[in-house]
């Protein structure tokens, strides 16, 4: 009698289960080959992948590292919307409370700091990675589109980030930068008076900075990363094709024949990434790209955790629209933006900007040859290698100048004196 | 070239194919003024702000020859030979405060550096510093309007 009633509640569990996870834990190859394709969150994978898409020296794991420093940012930020009030002299507040009153407040305020910072790095790294590899070529023109899209979002989230603790380095930071915007020709005061909500930085600008930055520019980041990734699994990873080194571990499951199966049997155009190659360089997306991916997520939890244990995110005193700190230093990353427009606002906050972002964007629509894609600095794209290289230097050595040559007054500044 | 199939709703393609269009024609309008409505939602018709007319005080409080710098309105109120005259100290490079030092203005941000008059010496900073109107308010109280811009040639003889 007991015995029926323990099977039937552990047949039950087992159907709720079953409901939710359809198929068991698998534990064979063809298992997990199927758990890749059924699955919502694995199917971003595809079952098999080239043992190119491993070498950790190809991709440096950048794209990788932006999404899971979004989806921390994520994590933390509605964490710190419990506490944080969008109102002038309350926000600072309840960043102080954060600080020195709400158990783990700092760490986590530390921890969505610096991944906000890292990710302008990281991502930037990423567009630098594909663009040595040649990566953004046929067929991934408009996937470099998206991704140049999605920089300008990680900028605009650090950007309207920055206001939100209100004190003097956001006040001052946005002062400059809004007032950037007011150069652009035509529409910049206008453009400027959006963005405030008014003529000066005050309630109804917090707000504004606020809503875009927790709900309108996040929405549409995890659309764009979505349609990125996802196009990433349409069009495989660059390079695979020019790696051929058969390995055995397939040839037991699959049929050497065999060169598609699953969704990509029934998909009606010829995938690229899985007729071209051959079947016998690959290995099982779960374990080998899975259980590296995870590796990866914890490193960088693991480097957040120690950073933001050791490093306090700064928080100086409350915004004070009368005095001026001198310097008033941009965010970093446009430090280099902000050393241009201290010769000329015009060339520096207006051109310059739009001209290198217009650049990137048709980039893939100018430098169309395919030769040399998928390798690191293939001798073929010397000239594009060297004429990115030297932008993307340039821009990064204006950076260094405006944080840490420049003192007060915009004077230069020798950083070790 | 006969076309048999009947369609559902009987109506012959022509008038379906226009009906689409009107549709069609319909939504996009509705999108475009769903847009424009939503844009225009977002300028504020009131602002929470400072007046941009404001008192500064009586005018005896600016005695002849001085130069006074009122922090919380970002604002430079001179006494001259020849009257009264507001000059803004918001940068025009990127909106910093200037500070009055010798007889010009310099900006703590990017050097810029203006004369006197508020012109342009040295500098990232493309126009000269704002001049604002003054006035007396009948119980001789100086007032400034923002929304009132003036040349360097402005005077108020109290
Ligand atoms: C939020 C920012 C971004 C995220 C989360 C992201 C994510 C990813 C991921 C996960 C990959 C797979 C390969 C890898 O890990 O490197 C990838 C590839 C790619 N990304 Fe991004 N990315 C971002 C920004 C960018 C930017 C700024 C660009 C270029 C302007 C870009 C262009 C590309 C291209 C063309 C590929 C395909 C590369 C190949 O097949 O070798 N992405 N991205
Ligand atoms: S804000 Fe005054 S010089 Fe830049």
């Amino acid at each position: 009698m007991s015995q029926t009633i323990w099977t039937r509640t552990l047949t039950w569990f087992d159907g709720v289960r079953r409901s939710v996870c359809r198929v068991g834990w698998p534990a064979t190859d063809k298992d997990r080959a199927a758990a890749m394709i059924s699955s919502l969150f694995l199917h971003i994978h595809p079952a098999r992948v080239s043992r190119h898409v491993l070498k950790p020296t190809y991709t440096f794991a950048l794209g990788l590292i932006s999404a899971i420093l979004f989806v921390v940012l994520s994590v933390t930020g509605l964490a710190l919307m419990f506490y944080y009030v969008p109102y002038p002299a309350e926000a600072y507040r309840s960043m102080k409370d954060l600080q020195f009153v709400v158990t783990f407040g700092i760490v986590l305020r530390n921890i969505h700091r610096w991944s906000a910072h890292a990710m302008v790095g990281v991502v930037f790294l990423h567009m630098c990675r594909v663009f040595w590899t040649g990566s953004y070529k046929r067929p991934r023109e408009f996937n470099w589109v998206v991704g140049v899209l999605l920089l300008l979002l990680t900028l605009g989230l650090s950007f309207t980030g920055y206001l939100l603790p209100w004190d003097q380095l956001a006040f001052w930071a946005i002062t400059v930068g809004t007032n950037i915007a007011a150069y652009a020709p035509v529409v910049g005061d206008q453009v400027k008076f959006l963005l405030l909500g008014g003529h000066v930085i005050g309630a109804t600008t917090l707000l504004r900075f606020y809503v875009l930055h927790c709900v309108m520019l996040p929405l549409a980041m995890l659309l764009l990363i979505s349609l990125h990734v996802w196009r990433v699994r349409k069009d495989g990873l660059s390079g695979a094709e020019n790696h051929a080194s058969p390995t055995e571990e397939l040839a037991g499951v699959f049929p050497a024949s065999t060169k598609t199966y699953g969704l990509m049997a029934i998909s009606k155009r010829p995938q690229a990434s899985v007729e071209a190659r051959d079947p016998n360089d690959e290995v099982f997306a779960w374990p080998h790209l899975l259980y590296r991916e995870l590796l990866i997520a914890l490193a960088v939890i693991v480097v957040l955790h120690v950073v933001s244990l050791v490093f306090m995110a700064p928080l100086e005193e409350m915004a004070d629209p009368t005095r001026t700190p001198n310097p008033a230093k941009a965010p970093w990353y446009f430090l280099g933006l902000q050393e241009l427009v201290s010769y000329s606002a015009l060339v520096g906050g207006v051109v310059v900007p739009t001209l290198l972002a217009l650049a990137l964007l048709i980039l893939p629509y100018l430098d169309r040859g395919t030769s040399g894609s998928g390798r690191w600095f293939a001798p073929e794209r010397r000239i594009a290698n060297t004429i990115f290289t030297a932008v993307a230097a340039a821009f990064v050595g204006l950076i260094v100048i405006g944080t840490f040559f420049r003192g007060p007054n915009w004077a230069w500044v020798w950083p070790w004196k | 070239m006969t076309n048999d199939r009947v369609p559902p709703s009987g109506l012959p393609d022509p008038v379906r194919r226009s009906l689409f269009a009107l549709g069609g024609l319909g939504l996009g309008a509705a999108t475009v003024g769903f847009l424009a409505a939503t844009f225009r939602f977002l300028v504020p018709n009131v602002l929470y702000e400072p007046s941009r007319r404001f008192a500064v005080g009586p005018a005896s409080d600016f005695p002849p020859g001085s130069g006074t710098f009122l922090p919380d309105r970002r604002l430079y109120v001179f006494n001259s030979a020849d009257g009264f005259y507001a000059i803004s100290s918001v940068c025009t490079h990127l909106g910093c405060n200037v500070k009055h030092i010798g007889r010009g203005f310099e900006c703590p941000c990017h050097g810029s550096q203006f004369d006197e008059n508020g012109q342009v010496v040295h500098g990232p900073a493309p126009k000269a510093l704002a001049w604002y109107a003054l006035s007396l308010s009948p119980r001789a109280q100086l007032v400034v309007d923002l929304d009132q811009p003036v040349s360097p040639e402005f005077r108020l003889r109290a």
